[in-house]
């Protein structure tokens, strides 16, 4: 065993340990760190591959982007620091079964086909030639699915400005509390115009 | 003439003789390991003393000055001071969390260091997407800091961690567009190749107008993004006493404002390396003469001065300019800097096909 | 239209940010201007304000004879009580009685610099002297009497 797949042993015990914890842990926040560092983990095996792009787009969306976001919104829920009870029994058994099997079927595979040791050389990608791969027409062009995810975050990004934005007219969530304001304001003006008469 | 690159080679060619291969490859790790330490540990030293001083002489004051000569040693005095005191852990705290954070928005500070190429030949690892690299682990400091502000159970604390959070992820766009600007004129990512483009003249000065206007907005964006003022919304003295740090003392705490500095010293760092040339000494087009005359300043010190001239010129920026307020922190990103970039970006792009730049 | 706001907008803020980035370099690379005292070091050089307050004196001449009538004006006026003037009758040598002070009694610890008392004194017996070095060990010490021993009224102040 050469020191490669030490590293790759220690990444790999690395992000099965955090994973597991990010399901097994009660509390909301740690789940959410745990995951990071799951993410993490497969960012160094990306690294320890040798496609930097890769890891880096990987922490970059995941790390940076979806784990932030997380955080984010268990900030915004309430008791996020409170330890969630005991699932029960029950649901811990079909857990552990669905585990197993799970567990079952990969290594039926893997006995199976096994892993082949490919004679290929590591493949050199530079992030030029995926650039142009990503934007290129021809045969082998991503241009399409590029636009068309492009078009897709477009509406997402449309869609979350429509449901922030505040609706001025023919709410009546918001009208009301205006209306409301308007009749104290007439209502003190008129006392004034009394207390004058 | 002085160089680093040859000491370097010269040290990896003895360990290469005289050791094995894995034991040599220990040995330079730990040889890389000690000069990032220490260097942190330099950095963190000089660049408070050098703030406070900046910040004297801009207030019309003296700044420290009883400790050593010029206060020289004033810094020293602190650190010795928070490494005797007591690191509290509140007790409603999670504590491991607690505990973590300060490690984490440390780390992340040293992996930073990895790609940044301080003299010729001089860096850690010229990884072929140093740029992108750069800005993807940067982004992970915002996790230590979320980290922090939750674990602390202060809702002081929570409010910094949250403005924090929202502060570096929006700004990170910006930076992000600004120093593709470069990228785009260089056409490589890897930072070795950026700095090489800059042989004959540095991209402020051969790039007009729009790599100035980037240049700009990769300041701002850097400011915001270390949380210093004008952006200091994480901290924010007067508002939620110290941020996502307030429940942190002693050794804990000055890490925190350890890093502060390291993240200050690496964006400088990078902004030196991107739009002033890194080690790349003053050169102009094909004056060779004045070229070769440029090229007897180390390569190392050329890359110190640029440095620390932008760390000068945020510190100007922090004694100068009254605080944002949270809405128009978020406003300035979203309304005026991101636009401007964009638009700037389009304009690069066309002088970079269109070959207008010298 | 929009556009053009939006450009003077820019070009505003960033003028008016490099205007105070002038003042605050300015500043910076002219150590002339340093307004810092280096207090214990420079204690002979001091140079304190003209208008700076540190504690109120009476005045004495070279005859030990001060202005104080007694008239009580300025304890009245001190808002906080640290005025407290004793007085006395004196015998005029023309057998008349007439009102001076015995003890001027005045609380330091109390004092804030106000000057409402100088404002009040009708005869300007008193004034605001500028020392501050009023650091000692003992509270009761800091209640102090201003005129001095044997000291009296000089002649034609009413």
């Amino acid at each position: 065993m050469n020191a490669s797949a030490v590293i790759f042993y220690l990444i790999s015990a690395f992000m099965l340990v955090t994973g597991i914890l990010a399901v097994t842990t009660r509390k909301i926040f740690r789940s959410a760190i745990w995951l990071l560092f799951s993410l993490v983990g497969i960012a160094a095996l990306y690294f320890w591959m040798q496609v930097e792009f890769i890891a880096a787009v990987q922490i970059v969306v995941y790390v940076g982007g979806i784990v932030v976001l997380i955080i984010f919104s268990i900030f915004l829920t309430q008791q996020s620091g409170v330890e969630m009870k005991k699932p029960n029994p029950k649901r811990n058994f079909f857990a552990a079964l669905a585990v197993l099997f799970g567990l079952a079927f990969i290594y039926r595979l893997i006995s199976e086909y096994g892993f082949m040791e490919t004679p290929a050389q590591p493949f050199q990608a530079s992030v030029s030639d995926i650039g142009t791969q990503m934007l290129s027409t021809g045969d082998q062009g991503y241009i399409l699915p590029f636009e068309a995810v492009s078009m897709l975050l477009l509406g997402a990004m449309v869609g979350c400005i429509v449901i922030a934005m505040k609706n001025k007219t023919g709410d009546p969530g918001i009208a009301e509390p205006d209306a409301a304001k308007l009749m104290i304001h007439t209502d003190f003006s008129s006392k004034t115009t009394e207390k004058d008469n | 003439m002085f160089s680093l690159e040859g000491i370097t080679n010269s040290i990896q060619n003895w360990l290469y003789q005289t050791f094995e291969p894995w034991f040599a490859l220990t040995m330079e790790c730990l040889i890389v390991i000690l000069l990032a330490i220490s260097l942190f540990a330099i950095l963190g030293l000089v660049l408070v003393l050098m703030e406070r001083k900046v910040a004297a002489h801009i207030q019309i004051r003296l700044g420290p000055n009883r400790v050593g000569p010029g206060g020289m040693f004033q810094t020293v005095a602190d650190t010795i001071k928070l490494l005797m005191k007591e690191g509290l852990t509140p007790d409603a705290a999670d504590k491991f969390l607690f505990n973590l954070a300060p490690f984490v928005v440390m780390i992340v500070a040293m992996l930073l260091l990895a790609p940044i190429a301080f003299a010729k030949g001089f860096q850690i690892w010229d990884i072929n997407i140093g740029v992108l690299f750069i800005s993807a682990v940067s982004s992970l400091s915002v996790i230590g800091i979320l980290m922090a502000g939750w674990a602390s159970n202060n809702k002081y604390s929570l409010l910094g961690a949250m403005r924090s959070g929202a502060q570096i992820v929006s700004y990170e766009l910006s930076a992000g567009l600004s120093v593709l600007s470069i990228v785009v004129l260089t056409g490589s990512l890897r930072l070795s190749d950026i700095i090489a483009s800059q042989e004959n003249g540095w991209w402020l000065l051969k790039g007009h107008i729009p790599v100035i206007i980037s240049f700009v907005i990769f300041l701002i964006a850097v400011t915001a993004e270390t949380n210093r003022a004008p952006f200091d919304m994480a901290e924010a003295e007067s508002e939620l006493t110290a941020g996502f740090h307030t429940e942190y003392s002693g050794m804990r705490f000055a890490l925190f404002f350890l890093a502060e500095y390291i993240n200050i010293f690496i964006v400088c760092a990078i902004g030196a390396t991107l739009f002033l040339g890194g080690w790349m000494p003053f050169h102009i087009g094909h004056w060779d003469g004045f070229n070769h005359i440029m090229d007897f300043i180390p390569s190392s010190i050329w890359f110190m001065g640029k440095t620390f001239f932008l760390i000068f010129l945020i510190m100007w920026f922090r004694w100068t300019f009254p605080r944002l307020r949270i809405d128009q922190l978020l406003e300035l990103e979203w309304k005026y800097l991101l636009p401007i970039s964009l638009f700037n970006l389009v304009l690069v792009t066309v002088m970079a096909i269109m070959g207008w730049h010298f | 239209m929009f556009l053009k706001e939006y450009i003077s907008d820019v070009y505003r803020g960033v003028s008016s940010l490099l205007k105070g980035m002038r003042k605050t370099g300015y500043y910076f690379f002219h150590p002339k201007e340093i307004v810092t005292e280096q207090y214990p070091d420079n204690r002979a050089t001091l140079h304190l304000s003209e208008r700076f307050r540190g504690e109120v004196i009476m005045l004495h001449d070279e005859n030990n004879e001060h202005a104080c009538t007694g008239c009580t004006a300025c304890e009245l006026a001190c808002p906080n009580g640290t005025i407290k003037i004793i007085t006395k009758f004196d015998i005029s040598p023309e057998g008349k009685k007439k009102k001076a002070i015995d003890t001027f009694i005045y609380h330091l610890e109390l004092c804030t610099m106000c000057n409402l008392c100088i404002e009040a004194c009708p005869t300007n017996a008193i004034k605001m002297a500028q020392n501050f070095e009023h650091s000692v060990y003992d509270r009761s010490k800091l209640t102090k009497k201003l005129n001095h021993e044997g000291s009296k009224i000089r002649e034609g102040v009413e």
